[in-house]
């Protein structure tokens, strides 16, 4: 009832003021974590992912709402001497893996076309909502990326690569169709600043653990797991998160984030990169770590201004008109069946059928199997003509 | 002539028959030695020809072949789509958005010229009063009493246009407005000495009328402009600074309602810290309480149900009473499975918490934006009380306004839905259009053209039905088709590939067969320029 009384106020006042900037909040959050590298040695990768993915989990994330991109099966890779689990320090402490954990995107799926369509969103009908990033102007993003890169580009799955312009043009295209609200983008790889000098799309801060021609260094190994379980860049992000932000009510700064790195303890150059930022540096070290980290919604409490009574009326009030309105329905079914008229049922129930996405037909079925053919033909009458050239 | 000037030493007998003899100092001196070398016989220029022919063949296929064949199967299939169309819908050239309410009056006691003039009046009255010129009520006597009269004495635009709201003027001894619970009728009461005569050009009956409307309608016009106000409509076309105080409540209303949909699927969940309660009475409790209200709104979408009972969980927070700052907190999205992966649809969560701890000031619901409703109850007997709040709280997380009867805020809500899906749709065109500028390698397919034209062309329809139902179906099906020709699957893909890349890819392709190619011509135009010159 609040906005209607304000629309009683005298309209007239409204033309002197000048209009006020609308400061839009956000109102979810989603992190993508991707892993990009396979392998056993590449253990760490893998760790530094699922630390975030905890971490991310429990500030309030839901599982939901995050995109696991994970390459290989650590937990269950032979030379793992505690299988079915992953640390990510050498006290073994914490198993990263658990018994609660959402994969998205594993194995072989983990590829830049897929990481570009998940950005962009441009996937198929068949593609689970779990497996999408279903974001809106309304999102703040916690974009977290570790492997083996160089300079300007990011190695996926040891075959392909991404690079800064694919990924700078891919947040470009969410910016364009208002994906996201805000977006942090952290890479932890060899030369991982290069990764995003080229970005150009608003809203982001972006910040990465080395700089050109300087390498990432893992930060300690476990010599029964038998190789480097973190890198140090991850390692001291996540010691300022387990330590400084405990509770989702957190108020630590990004500027905290920043200002906690130490480049003695790192062993390269972290670089935070915020001329994309409105407001720049000032703007954007004010912002909170859980606006990116954690899932703050601004939930309105019903009746706390403690007008009780009056509330209550509104509900019986809605209450009685929704009778009345079943009543109205009721006439008007009963009016249609006496006119005989068969009621469609689809029409007056909400439908709990959901329907299977489509399978596409492919129109080039011939012309497939006719070329197929031909090649094959072609290698058979090469094979006779050399046989018979080897014979004479 | 065969022996160098260097290596004067060397006999003719040594290399007579093409062989050296190897005597102990012959190594250091054969270096030196070269044959006699034997001119080949001269070329026919039969065979001249026959080699640039030869040449001439090859360097043809390249060049009418291959050449070709490379351009075709490498270029980036580009359809060609109307930039300047989609640019014009994106900043808001190729359609005004007005939204004619059509208001009829039925005044079956009053003169036929008595009934007019007060049309006339409570127009001008109306006119006056409105300062958004997109949002425009206008008057008319109802059919029945008078068939084919406006107020601008244009023809009436015919029955299918809808009524926004009826205002029915009735006789009675004090003056007051009733407004219809259950159907879009305005009851207006007057006393008999307020019908105008006709000679003044206002009168008490006019003004109140125009000011009950305005009244009632002053929430939707301030959610249209709001929404126009934030697209990127021309500046003078956005309608007047809003009261700061009113420019908030409409940022919170766009914040708390969740984006359109066709379908909406409802997820009402029961959790419990312990074994009890195993069950609760959702079904009938829905069908009393929330069907009647989802019939109502099937015009604008459609909903599926699902219920839960989850045993043993634990909120995220903790304690009897609540803070409010923590209240974000107590969904357990770690262990409460709230997935929304049923179906295509997005989820809208209603929890019902069985448990006797209550928000600081005395809440026991709350709501949280674009994602649901949360009710405590230690008593799960009767599920009345939480059933009526999430039908209140489906209502705002729609998006419907917080005023008036419940037909006319569904037809608000038609109205405003129709209006950001038609500001959503165009702003997808733009986006569609500056993306294909700025990136000229990345491919467009014949269906995103296709999907382009169709979404102008309801774009089209919609921004001149905008205000009815037709409008919203119009411009729900313009959004599906921009949002599928945005996200054209096909449209992906690396589009930066870094020169050393090319290099590495067509040299070892390119590099055998163009040497023996370039080698060929430049020895053919060595050997010509030779013979030109001994034939000088």
């Amino acid at each position: 009832m609040k906005l209607a009384s304000f629309l009683r106020l005298p309209v007239l006042l409204a033309s002197v003021l000048a209009p006020i900037p609308i400061a839009a909040e956000h109102t979810s959050n989603w992190a993508v974590l991707v892993s990009t590298s396979r392998f056993w040695f590449n253990y760490r990768h893998l760790a530094n992912v699922l630390s975030l993915y905890r971490t991310v989990k429990r500030l309030g994330i839901p599982d939901s709402q995050i995109i696991l991109m994970l390459p290989d099966d650590m937990a269950c890779n032979p030379r793992n001497a505690f299988p079915g689990t992953v640390y990510s320090n050498a006290d073994r402490a914490v198993d990263l893996y658990g018994d609660n954990i959402e994969v998205d995107y594993r194995g072989y799926e983990v590829t830049v076309e897929n990481f570009i369509r998940l950005l962009t969103d441009r996937v198929g009908e068949e593609m689970p909502r779990s497996k999408r990033l279903l974001t809106d102007d309304r999102s703040n993003i916690l974009v977290y990326m570790t492997g083996h890169g160089g300079n300007e580009f990011l190695k996926f799955q040891d075959a392909e690569e991404i690079s800064a312009f694919d990924l700078a043009d891919a947040f470009e295209q969410m910016w364009e169709k208002k994906r996201y609200h805000e977006l942090l983008f952290m890479i932890d790889t060899c030369q991982a600043n290069t990764m995003y000098s080229k970005f150009y799309s608003p809203n982001i801060i972006a910040t990465g653990s080395s700089e050109i021609d300087q390498s990432s260094y893992s930060h300690h190994a476990d010599n029964d797991v038998g190789v480097a379980v973190i890198d140090r860049y991850t390692y001291y992000n996540l010691d300022f998160l387990e330590t400084q932000v405990r509770e989702p009510s957190s108020k630590m700064t990004l500027g905290d984030l920043f200002d906690s790195y130490d480049e003695s303890k790192i062993h390269s150059h972290p670089g935070v990169r915020w001329d994309l930022f409105p407001g720049d540096e000032q703007g954007g070290r004010e912002r909170l770590v859980m606006d990116f980290f954690g899932n703050v919604q601004n939930v309105e409490v019903d009746n706390a201004g403690g007008n009780d009574t009056e509330w209550r009326e509104d509900l019986l009030q809605l209450g009685k008109k929704i009778a009345e309105l079943r009543e109205r329905a009721e006439a008007q079914d009963a009016a249609v069946k006496n006119n005989t008229v068969p009621e469609s049922k689809g029409g007056t129930h909400p439908s709990r059928k959901i329907r299977a996405a489509k399978v596409e037909i492919d129109e080039t079925w011939w012309g497939k199997k006719a070329v197929g053919a031909l090649a094959l033909g072609g290698c058979a009458i090469v094979w006779l003509a050399g046989t018979y050239q080897d014979s004479t | 002539m065969s022996s160098t000037p260097t290596a004067p030493a060397i006999s003719e007998a040594e290399v007579k028959d093409g062989k050296i003899e190897r005597g102990e100092d012959a190594p250091a001196h054969a270096v030196s030695v070269a044959p006699k070398k034997k001119e080949p016989p001269p070329e026919t220029p039969e065979s001249i020809r026959l080699r640039l022919f030869v040449i001439l063949s090859f360097w043809a296929i390249v060049l009418f072949l291959g050449l070709p064949i490379w351009w075709r199967t490498t270029a980036i299939y580009r359809a060609k789509l109307p930039l300047d169309q989609m640019m014009d819908w994106a900043d808001g050239r190729a359609c005004r958005p007005v939204f004619p309410l059509r208001i009829s009056i039925e005044a079956d006691s009053l003169q036929d010229h008595e009934a007019q003039h007060l049309l006339r009046t409570t127009q001008h009255a109306l006119d006056d009063l409105n300062d958004f010129s997109a949002h425009h009520l206008r008057l008319q006597l109802s059919p029945p009493a008078n068939a084919s009269i406006t107020v601008d004495g244009l023809p009436t635009g015919g029955s299918d246009e809808e009524v926004a709201l009826v205002i029915r003027l009735l006789p009675g001894t004090e003056s007051k407005a009733d407004l219809q619970s259950y159907s879009p009728i305005l009851d207006v009461h007057y006393t008999p000495n307020q019908i105008p005569s006709s000679s003044s050009s206002s009168s008490f009956l006019a003004t109140y009328i125009a000011n009950t409307l305005r009244e009632m309608f002053a929430e939707e016009q301030a959610m249209i402009s709001y929404l126009l106000s934030t697209s990127s409509a021309p500046p003078e076309r956005s309608p007047k600074a809003l009261v700061p105080e009113v420019a908030e409540s409409l940022a919170k209303w766009t914040t708390r309602s969740i984006k359109y949909s066709r379908t909406y699927h409802l997820t009402f969940s029961l959790f419990t810290p312990s074994a009890t309660p195993s069950s609760w009475d959702i079904e009938a409790a829905l069908e009393e309480h929330m069907k009647p209200l989802l019939q109502s709104f099937s015009s604008i979408s459609n909903f599926t149900i699902d219920t839960q009972v989850q045993l043993y969980a634990n909120p995220g927070v903790n304690g009897n009473v609540l803070k409010k700052e923590d209240l974000s907190g107590f969904i357990n999205a770690a262990e409460w499975p709230l997935s929304p992966s049923i179906g295509g649809a997005p989820t809208v969560n209603f929890i019902i918490y069985v448990g006797d701890m209550e928000v600081e000031g005395g809440g026991k619901s709350w709501l949280i934006p674009q994602w649901g409703g949360v009710v405590i109850q230690s008593d799960i007997s009767d599920l009345r009380p939480a059933m009526l709040i999430f039908s209140n709280q489906l209502m705002s997380l729609l998006g419907a306004p917080e005023s008036g009867s419940l037909p006319l805020r569904l037809m608000t809500l038609v109205r405003v839905r129709s209006a950001g899906l038609l500001l959503k749709a165009s702003g997808t065109m733009g986006s569609l259009a500056r993306l294909t500028l700025a990136l000229p390698s990345i491919s467009i397919p014949k269906s995103v053209a296709d999907g382009i034209y169709t979404t102008i062309e309801h774009l089209r329809k919609a921004c001149d039905g905008l205000g009815g139902t037709e409008g919203l179906e119009n411009a729900i099906i313009a959004e599906e088709a921009a949002e599928k020709a945005f996200f054209e699957k096909s449209m992906v893909g690396q589009v930066y590939f870094p020169d050393e890349h090319k290099i590495a890819v067509y040299l070892p392709l390119l590099g055998p067969v163009a040497v023996p190619l370039v080698m060929g011509v430049l020895k053919e135009v060595k050997a010509w320029r030779k013979r030109r010159r001994v034939s000088r």
